[in-house]
């Protein structure tokens, strides 16, 4: 054998154990549910074996249906809102702690704690928080005079959404401010200093070099919150169960409904897959972005 | 610096999305690999007790999600191990959303217990899905199945009339009255009707201290729907006649509650325990109250400070209650089918199951059973549910129960929250309910 077929056959090796692994973990139940989408399987079919394929009629009933519609509109909502304000936020923080200032350090760790905390704790506190008459959101907003009366924050299906909102970009704004910070202290504080020498102010500093320098990092940053905000189950699940109304009812929360609650196991692998190919088209989309800028 | 920053996000980028497949595949029945690994370590030592045949002993394995109760059941399962040396039972207690989640999993992993329990109106559709054994036969050939009341066994059965498991405890829904409050309005005994119900709303309602005068469970979730069935049926609706004037008429009535505030708008988000906690907190004048809530009372898990007392639901109509309660299976592919059939036997004699009910708080299945005791007669809260009883109404049984029923408790919670109006709202679940019932009707047991 050559060197450099040996060489090969090395380097396939080493590769060997992660593809089997992606295979197992991710192929297999990815291809099972993809051919699951296309049957008819539910509580009628499952045990008696007379499923059959149906084509894309799980697709053509889940995008007829109103709730899908709704769902699907709510995860989107959900991601953008959510992504607009951690990351805004989360990036106004980054620049704050990157300042020397006293305590800097510990309140930038206090900060993280949200992060740290399990969702489903998170969730918990934030149904309790937006409690109509016990909640402490509504004793304050009270206090501070900026509401009369209790807002129905759970109760109702047209503020449902802004609690959970809120609860998750309270996780999200330390997440982004954590990568958001690694991607500074990237930045040589050189070019700070000879840019002032030329007589740029603070904002231009900003936008004309800590903005593209930060490229990198603000597209992974958001292609991050993206993929993590979009596939929400647990907070939804925990905090208002999708209620009401489906008014927080997001992709993850509905497909596990249907599944595991209505025994629609077809219609339940066919809305995974759109959960799926949603999160999919941002990879590549992300992945193209940054293969370009290698370029 | 930078090269390598963005190489660590890719790698975190690959991961997440590897997360998000993960989390898009776990809405699917057969792949959710992770939760099933997640229970793996009771399942395998569970089961396992199942296949060690040698000697005479034969392991059988019970998953339960009883909790006040457990130690009855345990007490059950001692008594039957050293009444014989046959059959030893080991009961495990399971969370009942993970039992129930056990259950679809099993359904293709074949990971079940020999016996499992499970809610009455859920039975179904498991019996659908395959997860209970087909154990009409042995059943048949007892001879005691015509002592057992005909709602609780028809859930046991599946569509073609089959058993495939017994009902094991029976309950149903009442109203609890707190009679200082009542009193303390000029009221002197329970409301009966719809419109002395609404008045006695209206008298012990208190805007200033956040009394209400009413409250139950609306929740998004099968107690919704259990709470809301007495108020279909007393307009002499029911759930094949969802688009009656009744069943339009019982939405608007328990809508009108919430709009003139006499019941909280978060009972939306309550279950059935919310509901009793906002009553014992001197929240509410009167709550819609079960069965098994009596037990909670007498341990003191749940302390009342005030006179209490039980009545019927009002009535529109006529008078109607549901019944709750749960029901034990043999498991599909179990080794051990006639040892376990033998055990739910044995817990379902007249004597066990009044014994068990009592020790329990649960009213039995057995007719003969309640003949047994004057616990259910004589206690007045309990005689108050066991005359519920006659007018119980099953829900299903239907293998699509979880569809309808989530039909009915979404148009419950539109009307609640007045963004519909009773006959809107019912025309929507009707559209869903009522293909499903043409299909497979649901079976009539009375």
């Amino acid at each position: 054998m050559s060197i450099a077929a040996k060489k090969r056959l090395e380097g396939y090796g080493f590769i060997a154990p992660g593809f089997l692994y992606v295979l197992l973990v991710l192929g297999y139940p990815l291809v099972y549910n993809i051919i699951l989408s296309f049957k008819n399987v539910d509580v009628k079919t499952f045990a008696s074996g007379t499923s059959k394929f149906v084509g894309f009629a799980n697709y053509i009933e889940l995008f007829h249906d109103p709730t899908f519609l709704l769902v699907l509109k709510n995860t989107f909502v959900f991601t953008i809102a959510c992504l607009a304000i951690q990351f805004t936020l989360g990036f106004l923080l980054a620049l704050l702690f990157s300042q020397k200032f006293t305590f800097a350090g510990p309140i930038r760790g206090l900060v993280l704690v949200a992060y740290m905390m399990p969702m489903s704790v998170t969730a918990m506190l934030g149904k309790n928080m937006f409690g109509v008459t016990e909640g402490v959101i509504n004793d304050l907003l009270m206090k501070i005079g900026l509401i009369n009366a209790p807002v129905e924050w759970l109760v109702s299906s047209s503020t449902a959404m802004i609690a959970v909102i809120a609860v998750n970009c309270w996780v999200g704004i330390p997440f982004n401010m954590l990568l958001l910070t690694s991607g500074l202290t990237g930045i040589s504080q050189d070019v700070y200093e000879s840019a002032s020498l030329d007589g740029a102010n603070k904002f231009q500093r900003f936008f004309y070099i800590t903005l593209p320098l930060m490229k990198s990092s603000i597209l992974a940053v958001l292609m991050l919150g993206f993929i993590y905000t979009f596939k929400a189950f647990d907070l939804m699940f925990i905090m208002t169960s999708g209620g009401p109304l489906n008014s927080t009812d997001v992709l993850g929360t509905y497909a596990y409904t249907l599944s595991f609650t209505k025994y629609e196991f077809s219609q339940g692998s066919a809305a995974a897959l759109v959960l799926f190919c949603c999160l999919f088209v941002i990879g590549l989309f992300y992945l193209r972005l940054t293969t370009k800028e290698d370029d | 610096m930078k090269e390598r920053f963005k190489k660590i996000l890719a790698v975190s980028l690959a991961g997440a999305m590897a997360a998000g497949v993960l989390a898009g595949c776990g809405g699917s029945g057969g792949t959710a690999s992770s939760s099933a690994a997640d229970t793996n370590t009771s399942a395998s030592s569970a089961s396992s007790g199942s296949s060690q045949t040698s000697g005479a002993v034969k392991e059988v394995s019970v998953w339960h999600y009883f909790e006040h109760e457990a130690q009855a059941l345990e007490k059950v399962a001692e008594d039957y191990n050293s009444s014989q040396d046959k059959i030893h039972i080991t009961c495990t207690y399971v969370s009942r959303e993970e039992l129930m989640k056990q259950y679809t999993i099993g359904a293709v992993s074949g990971e079940l217990p020999d016996i499992g329990m499970v809610d009455s109106p859920d039975m179904a559709s498991y019996i659908s899905l395959g997860v209970f054994e087909d154990i009409d036969d042995q059943l048949q050939e007892w001879g005691e199945l015509d002592k057992f009341y005909a709602g609780p066994l028809s859930s046991c059965m599946d569509s073609e009339g089959k058993l495939h498991g017994l009902p094991n405890n029976s309950n149903c829904l009442a109203l609890l009255c707190n009679m200082d409050i009542l009193n303390a309005a000029g009221v002197d005994t329970p409301p009966t009707t719809w419109d002395e119900f609404y008045e006695v709303c209206k008298k012990t309602t208190d805007a200033a201290n956040s009394v209400y005068g009413f409250a139950m469970s609306a929740i998004g979730n099968e107690e919704g729907t259990f709470q809301y069935i007495p108020w279909l049926y007393s307009t002499g609706a029911d759930v094949t006649t969802l688009d009656s004037e009744g069943a339009a008429k019982s939405l608007d009535f328990l809508g009108q509650l919430v709009s003139e505030g006499l019941m909280s708008k978060e009972v939306v988000n309550w279950g059935q325990g919310d509901a009793l906690n906002a009553f014992a907190a001197g929240k509410a004048a009167m709550v819609e109250s079960g069965t098994w809530q009596i037990a909670q009372f007498d341990s003191g898990d749940v302390e009342l400070n005030c006179k209490y007392k039980y009545a019927l639901l009002p009535k529109d109509k006529e008078n109607a209650s549901v019944i709750g309660g749960e029901n034990f299976g043999v498991c599909a592919g179990t080794e051990a089918k006639d040892e376990c059939v033998d055990f739910l036997k044995y817990m379902m004699t007249a004597q066990n199951n009044a014994d068990w009910c009592e020790t329990a708080g649960k009213l039995p299945v057995r007719s003969d059973a309640a003949e047994l005791k004057d616990f259910w007669t004589a206690d007045e809260r309990y005689a108050v549910f066991n005359e519920a009883m006659n007018s119980a109404v099953a829900r299903g049984p239907h293998e699509s129960w979880p569809t309808i029923s989530e039909a009915i408790y979404t148009a419950e919670q539109a009307a609640l929250l007045g963004e519909k109006s009773g006959t809107d709202a019912m025309a929507e679940a009707v559209a869903v309910v009522n293909p499903i019932l043409e299909e497979v009707p649901i079976a009539a047991v009375k």
